[in-house]
């Protein structure tokens, strides 16, 4: 890198990216995968997540990962993004709770309110 | 192994070691990386695997084997089949990490640090995993298990064989 | 489609369509017509929500508000309070079962609210693959100001004047770091990142490798251009894989970017990063050790000075800093020093990461400003203690640190606060501990821990911990000696002050500071081979059985039930408890709070089992009786303590007079206690018992008035146990106290054990959160009260009455005003006519670890009462022994109670305030050994321990089978409700005989251990 322009490039394009996933209609779903979330079965989440999508032929859903958000207790922990930029915060998100979250979040728009940890409004 | 009469199993060691090495760089500041990579291709890092590398690097072989022995990672001996790690760490012991690890040590018949004689598991301890959120920790080989109750082993080691 | 304000979603599931959903839904609808409302609010019937028992349920969107239990009545509140003017209605809002204030957003909820995330900023919050996401965030910004508009000594003075200090646990200023390792002069220097996270119970290293890799990439890019370094090395610990592979994918990710390499921005810089992995040792976390290891060797440390700084990696000059420290660099660089330094307190500036681990609600990784009290962090972001249990102490600094006990829990948390209490801050693991934690075997923990990681180089850290370790086990195991303390202490010092390298300078540290704070539980481990935790598992039979102060073997017993051997079971609990039905119903059972099977699903019922016992017994119960000495005891009082004493003394064949100022015996246990709790009969016959026994009984006789000491000596009593209680109720201090219808709690429990009914309002309030306070309510209520209150000043979890006593109030009826305390009794006619609360809120922490109440000026309410029942504690008498009482107690030595008269003794509540019934029976046998010490010339026995069963193999097989089956412990029949406000039947029923031998036939035996080969 050369120039603090071309960061700066970058920083546009992949704000946009980030944008542009949130208002196109898609919702994504992010994945807490520190270690706790891995030993609390985060990784068997993520396949019930693209397993029911798959399944359900949902298409415009968007899957990625994070790092921990510190609340260990509550792994495998789970964002849902919205379109309106809401955002839910799932906790102890096991499989079946995976499913039924694509069930009545995604596809029913009802928030599962028995493992919601908090809601959030993005910044952007 | 690595003396006279070279059976195709040691050449084909060798030959691995050489390849780690290669790609590790053949100074005595890689030795710590070199001997991570060997173990993890061979389980274990016997005398005369050490004395190769010794003479690879070209250091003393008592170097080599005060580090490795320096370094609870490494192990002179071979391993089961599985590797078990119950953490130890403050969280854990505090939330019943020893209890735990009576259990595994009752289940599988062998002490801390050593293999239970079908060679299906060793036994080993850890300090702090950093998953002290969601104590006790145990791991076997890649998998962790998290909150992990004493009478909970026997399933969760039954799954191994 | 139009855009709706709020939606309110009403389940219309099966569930709460049977429980009138549809009504529910109806009556919003019409209630927001009629509030103007439905175009901006819409009511969508959905799918069942899951929530079935807790139906008609509804959410409120946008916030998410969820109501339970809905009525259409509701259904309007909610219209007009919520979604017009704005206020959610708490009490129709679903509260989690924990007791957790109803969730709304995450800046609602302390856990994320209290936080201010600078190191963390990113973790949780991109993804840690993907580089784009991190430079959307900012990321690189901060290198690209440093390397082309900053000069390398510009970059050192923002750091240094943002005050940031090493979050490693020394704390050493780090931009001042950076410039000593700048003016070095020679050449190549690198840039090191101290990652080997060793300290048990840290993570936060980890989380930002794993979570944010690039922040640490840009951060040594940065301190590499400020101190002249192209190379830098990041020794990441073995244990942490997932970090590696992060960081090694972040690494290539930046050489692909071009930010790591050649000549970055254009500003001639180049640097290079490259990771080491540790092999398992935690010495390596030490900056010198750490060095050796990355040059390939062993890891062992060296003296300094030299500091790496002059002559670190290679021997050349090291920048070496942790983790967290990196991570506070690019914003420090972006947002400038000013912002960061306006962060903490005046010596240590910014945040600082916690990982919340241990007997905390909300384990995890918290990030807070510099300053911020231990309580705060505990208890508000940490969710307070798991199962209301009590704090005991924090730990913090992982094996160099020490314990924070509760009463500093309103610390400030920085670097010097935490050493002026004996701690350090560490690297910022902070183990929460409750009441089951034994302080000496955390502090043989610890020894352990630094014993095997102790490198062996110098003598004093390699055999100087072996020594201290030898000690501490030796206490753990019982076996402890008088003196071992001072020497554990003068071991200790020795090696913290001769030591090579910080691992040992800093090892006996957990041990110096658990004696410094808990030297009393040293001491009982010494002394009475006690553990009151319960964790030291060599020292005792079982942990249920230690934790019992009458000393019952409860193992035994239970085993005995097993089987249904009633009368054998009853035979073991009689010989050590005098009162095994009245125990059966009322005792506190500490032994069910230490049973092991609570940890996986619930502890055996053991005082109900107790209770079977004694119901299904068949016969009476004959103790062995020695010969006797004809020597004469007088007892004072006739409560627990006083007739336990009285039972063992007789036992040992003295003569035994017990004197009561009552016409009934029974003390609190008759007088104070309901009787729908212990029905007088039930405690008659066993006080029949210990009669039956040769113990001779007085009623009516008030001790001080009626016989005095001297009349007590001319009679020919050679000792005296006084065992008074202490039955006066404390008066209750505000204006209006002195009116008619302001009833003490002990006076008004007393009148109705003794059938004089006490004259009550149709509306009472009592005052107090104890189970006198309990008690008097329920008594209230069954006395035909129409309504109840109880006001208590702090909240539901600092109440000291029974978890279940409170829950079987709240059951009945009483309406509890917590945070509120009595300001005034309003009088007409020198009659009460109501009660004024002052609405409390809790403040900082009192000694006791509690929160403090403090009034809420201007907030009070006022409760339509005629009758006030203050229940705020009690005193003794005092009419008597003025000398030997001191602030309303009569003064003893705990471990004789022994009094300044050496042949008067003192136990029960009268020593040391109410205490349970099993805790005053522990008195009374003390107070009959003690006795017998003082007439027979013998020494007071030390305890013993109790020895383990020894089995064979075979039954420990059946019994793991047996743990794994979950199996919810059997609950006891109560009586209907309806029955319950009127009269005072007895509300527990007991346990049928085959249900009590199934029950007991849940215990998982702690107290078996395989036979010896040799008994084989």
């Amino acid at each position: 890198m050369k120039t603090r322009e071309e960061l700066q490039a970058i920083r546009e394009r992949a704000k946009a990216a980030l944008a542009v996933r949130g208002s196109e209609g898609g919702i994504r779903v992010v994945i807490a995968m520190g270690t706790c979330g891995i030993a609390a079965g985060a990784r068997e989440t993520l396949s019930a997540l693209i397993e029911e999508l798959a399944q359900r032929g949902i298409s415009d859903v968007t899957v990625s990962q994070t790092g921990c958000k510190g609340l260990c207790d509550k792994e495998p922990v789970v964002e849902v993004h919205l379109p309106s930029g809401q955002v839910i915060t799932y906790g102890g998100v096991t499989p079946p709770v995976m499913r039924r979250i694509v069930a009545e979040q995604i596809v029913n728009g009802q928030i599962v309110s028995q493992y919601v940890i908090g809601t959030e409004t993005e910044a952007c | 192994m690595v003396a006279q009469g070279k059976c195709t199993e040691c050449t084909q060691i060798e030959a691995a070691i050489d390849a780690i090495i290669e790609q590790k760089g053949p100074e005595p500041t890689s030795l710590i990386e070199i001997l991570h990579a060997v173990q993890q291709e061979l389980g274990f890092l016997p005398q005369s695997v050490q004395e190769y590398i010794a003479e690879k690097l070209n250091m003393p072989a008592g170097t080599v084997e005060g580090v490795v022995s320096f370094y609870t990672f490494f192990t002179t001996v071979p391993r089961g089949r599985h590797v078990i790690k119950v953490c130890q760490g403050t969280a854990c012991y505090v939330r019943g990490g020893k209890r735990v690890l009576e259990a595994v040590v009752k289940h599988c018949g062998c002490g801390v640090g050593q293999t239970s004689e079908d060679r299906r598991f060793s036994v080993d301890i850890v300090r702090c995993l950093g998953a002290c959120g969601l104590s006790p920790i145990m791991t076997v080989d890649d998998d962790i298990y998290e909150r992990v109750k004493p009478t909970k082993i026997a399933d969760i080691l039954g799954k191994y064989d | 489609m139009r855009a709706y304000r709020s939606h309110v979603l009403v389940c219309s599931g099966a569930g709460c369509l049977s429980s009138g959903s549809q009504a529910v839904a109806d009556a919003l609808e019409r209630s927001l017509e009629e509030q103007g409302l439905s175009q901006e609010v819409k009511v969508v019937r959905t799918g069942c929500m899951g929530a079935c028992d807790l139906g008609p349920v509804a959410v409120v969107y946008p916030e998410g508000v969820f109501y339970q239990k809905l009525t259409p009545e509701d259904a309007e509140l909610v219209v007009v309070e919520h979604l017009l003017k704005g206020r959610p209605v708490d009490r129709l809002m679903y509260v989690p079962p924990e007791g957790e204030e109803p969730a709304l957003s995450m800046d609602q909820i302390p856990f994320f609210s209290l936080q201010y995330k600078i190191a963390l900023r990113n973790c949780g919050e991109i993804d840690p693959g993907n580089i784009e996401e991190y430079i959307a965030r900012d990321g690189y910004e901060a290198l690209a100001k440093a390397l082309t508009e900053m000069t390398p000594q510009q970059v050192i003075e923002v750091v240094k004047a943002s005050g940031l200090r090493g979050r490693g646990g020394a704390g050493f200023p780090t931009g001042l770091k950076w410039e000593l390792t700048a003016r070095s002069t020679e050449t190549p220097r690198y840039v090191v990142c101290n990652a080997d996270e060793g300290d048990p119970g840290a993570f936060m290293d980890r989380s930002v490798l794993e979570g944010d890799p690039h922040s640490i990439i840009e951060a040594m890019t940065i301190a590499g251009y400020a101190i002249g370094s192209n190379k830098g090395y990041v020794y990441v610990r073995a244990e942490y894989p997932l970090a590696i592979e992060r960081l090694s994918a972040a690494v290539a990710q930046a050489h692909d970017y071009g930010l790591l390499g050649e000549d970055l921005f254009s500003s001639g810089h180049s640097f290079d990063l490259e990771l080491r992995m540790g092999a398992g040792a935690f010495v390596c976390g030490e900056e010198t050790a750490l060095m050796a290891s990355i040059e390939g060797r062993r890891g062992e440390p060296r003296p300094r000075p030299p500091f790496p700084a002059q002559s670190g990696l290679f021997g050349k000059p090291t920048l070496l800093n942790n983790v967290e420290t990196y991570a506070n660099i690019p914003p420090i660089l972006l947002r400038g020093a000013e912002w960061f330094s306006s962060i903490g307190t005046e010596t240590s500036k910014g945040t600082k990461v916690f990982a919340l681990a241990g007997h905390v609600n909300n384990t995890g990784l918290v990030e807070v400003p510099m300053g911020t009290p231990l309580g705060t962090v505990i208890y508000e972001i940490g969710g307070g203690i798991r199962n209301r249990r009590k704090f005991k102490a924090a730990q913090s600094g992982g094996p160099s640190g020490g314990c924070i006990p509760a009463e500093y829990l309103n610390v400030a948390v920085d670097y010097e606060s935490l050493k002026k209490l004996g701690s350090i801050m560490g690297s910022g693991g902070l183990i929460v501990m409750d009441d089951t934690t034994c302080m000496v075997d955390l502090a043989r923990f610890f020894l352990e821990f630094v014993q095997e990681e102790s490198c062996g180089k110098c003598t004093p850290c390699r055999i100087g911990t072996k020594r201290m370790l030898e000690i501490l086990e030796r206490l753990c195991a019982g076996e402890g000696r008088e003196g071992d303390i001072e020497l554990l202490e003068e071991l200790g010092e020795q090696i913290s002050a001769t030591s090579l390298c910080g691992l040992g300078q800093t090892a006996p540290n957990p041990v110096l500071s658990t004696i410094r704070y808990f030297r009393d539980e040293y001491e009982e481990h010494i002394r009475d081979r006690h553990c009151r935790a319960g964790t030291c598992s060599e020292i005792m039979k079982a942990p249920c059985e230690h934790a019992c102060p009458a000393g019952v073997d409860v193992p035994a017993y239970v085993s005995l039930i097993a089987e249904g051997r009633m009368d054998d079971a009853y035979a073991v609990i009689r010989a050590a408890n005098p009162f095994p039905s009245a125990c059966g119903r009322v005792c506190i059972a500490y032994c069910e709070d230490h049973c092991r099977r609570g940890q996986t699903d619930e502890p055996v019922a053991i005082r109900l089992l107790k209770r079977a016992a004694a119901d299904h017994r068949s016969g009476t119960w004959r103790p062995e009786l020695e010969p006797k000495r004809h020597r004469k005891v007088a007892v004072i009082g006739a409560g627990p303590a006083g007739l336990t004493a009285a039972d063992d003394l007789v036992r040992k064949g003295y003569d035994v007079t017990v004197f009561e100022r009552e016409d009934v015996p029974g003390g609190m246990m008759r007088l104070g206690i309901p009787a729908y709790r212990l029905p007088h009969d039930v405690l008659q016959r066993e006080i029949q018992e210990i009669l039956d026994l040769g113990v001779e009984l007085c009623t009516g006789v008030t001790f001080g008035r009626d016989v005095t000491l001297e009349d007590l000596q001319r009679d020919g009593y050679e000792a005296v146990f006084l065992a008074v209680g202490c039955p006066e109720g404390m008066k209750l201090d505000c204006p209006g106290a002195e009116a008619e219808g302001v009833v003490d709690a002990v006076q008004f429990l007393r009148d109705l054990a003794l059938y004089r009914e006490p004259k009550l309002g149709q509306r009472v309030a009592v005052i107090g959160g104890g189970d006198t306070a309990i008690d008097s309510a329920r008594s209230a209520l069954r006395l035909g009260a129409d309504e109840v209150h109880l006001v208590y000043r702090r909240t539901l979890d600092e109440m000291p009455a029974h978890p279940k006593e409170i829950e079987e109030a709240a059951h009945e009826g009483i309406q509890f005003h917590f945070l509120a305390a009595p300001k005034e009794v309003l009088v007409e006619d020198g009659r009460v006519a109501g009660l004024v609360c002052q609405r409390m809120t809790l403040g900082d922490f009192d000694r006791s670890g509690r929160r403090r109440p403090v009034p809420v000026e201007g907030a009070e309410f006022t409760l339509d009462v005629e009758t006030v029942i203050p229940a705020i504690g009690q005193q003794i008498e005092t009419t008597y022994l003025d000398e030997e009482v001191e602030k309303g107690k009569v003064r003893v030595d705990r471990r004789t109670l022994s009094t300044s008269l050496p042949h008067v003794f003192a136990g029960g509540d009268c020593t040391a305030g109410p205490m349970t019934v099993v805790d005053a029976i522990a008195d009374g046998h003390r107070a009959a050994q003690a006795i017998h010490s003082y007439l027979s010339g013998e020494p007071m026995p030390r305890p013993k321990k109790r020895a383990k069963t020894r089995v064979p193999e075979e039954v420990l097989i059946q019994l793991e089978e047996r743990a794994e089956e979950e199996q919810p412990a059997a609950k006891p029949q109560r009586i209907p409700d309806a029955y319950r406000c009127r009269g005072f039947a007895e509300v527990e029923l007991g346990f049928s005989f085959p249900v009590a031998c199934r029950e007991a036939s849940r215990c998982l035996h702690c107290d078996y251990v395989p036979l010896e080969q040799d008994e084989d």
